[in-house]
């Protein structure tokens, strides 16, 4: 089951370029029971390893890759993950996901609509 | 100034990454896109790129301390993300650099519902039963 996830969660890595764990947290816990706090360090492990690696290749080889703004990015994303990582302890984070989930969403629905608004335009 | 922007998003990106225990692709992928001016898919590829390194290796010493990591479970993601990242990634790169932008965004709104979601129930107990 886990196995199921993880491979159908992976494709959508592949397809749109990210880790994987905003869809594999969710689905940990609707689907598998996980507790919130355990499916977020279990979707932090399953990021360890260089999971993107097949896919990485592939937009490297299609020379889809922007490098120096790649390596900018990387250390904030360390230390502001472990300055994330206290604060969830911290909390009762039900709100701020649900901020998240906010934004997130609305952000998706301006993609969408640009989209298709260049279509028509 | 363009570098002081980029470092900066990856210090705010990185505060979501430990908080919601997610890779950050999921945002870094529209900001480049928006902030940086990036196609679709250079985003994909540099956000891609840039997640080789375990940079959620500290955020997830804190949870480990906690008792709360589940490893074989997350071993087994690792597996599926890697082999289905491969098919997935090629699908992206034949698809229209458009096409990939919209279903970006659908793919975004889909997990923005799925995290609304999972807030609702409030499990108590927290056990593992999987």
């Amino acid at each position: 089951m886990i196995l199921v996830v993880a491979c159908v969660v992976g494709v959508c890595a592949g397809l749109f370029g990210v880790g994987g764990g905003v869809l594999l947290v969710p689905l940990l816990v609707l689907l598998l029971g996980f507790d919130q706090h355990t499916a977020q360090g279990t979707s932090l492990v399953a990021l360890v390893p260089p999971t993107g690696l097949l896919a990485f290749i592939n937009y490297a080889g299609a020379g889809e890759v922007r490098w120096v703004a790649g390596l900018l990015i990387m250390p904030g994303v360390v230390l502001g993950g472990l300055y994330g990582s206290r604060l969830a302890q911290k909390m009762a984070p039900a709100q701020m996901r649900r901020v998240f989930a906010g934004i997130l969403f609305a952000l998706g629905l301006w993609q969408v609509l640009q989209v298709w608004f260049t279509r028509h335009a | 100034m363009w570098y002081a922007e980029v470092i900066l998003l990856g210090l705010v990106v990185g505060v979501l990454v430990g908080l919601m225990g997610i890779g950050g692709g999921v945002v870094l992928v529209p900001a480049m896109v928006y902030l940086l001016h990036m196609d679709q898919h250079v985003a994909q590829g540099t956000s891609l790129f840039l997640q080789l390194p375990p940079l959620g290796l500290a955020a997830l010493l804190v949870y480990w301390r906690k008792k709360q990591v589940d490893l074989p479970a997350g071993a087994i993601c690792a597996l599926g993300f890697l082999f289905g990242g491969f098919f997935g990634s090629k699908i992206a790169i034949r698809m229209d650099s458009r096409d990939l932008r919209g279903a970006f965004g659908i793919f975004i709104m889909v997990a923005a519902v799925l995290l609304w979601r999972k807030s609702r129930p409030r499990a108590a107990a927290g056990k593992i039963d999987a």
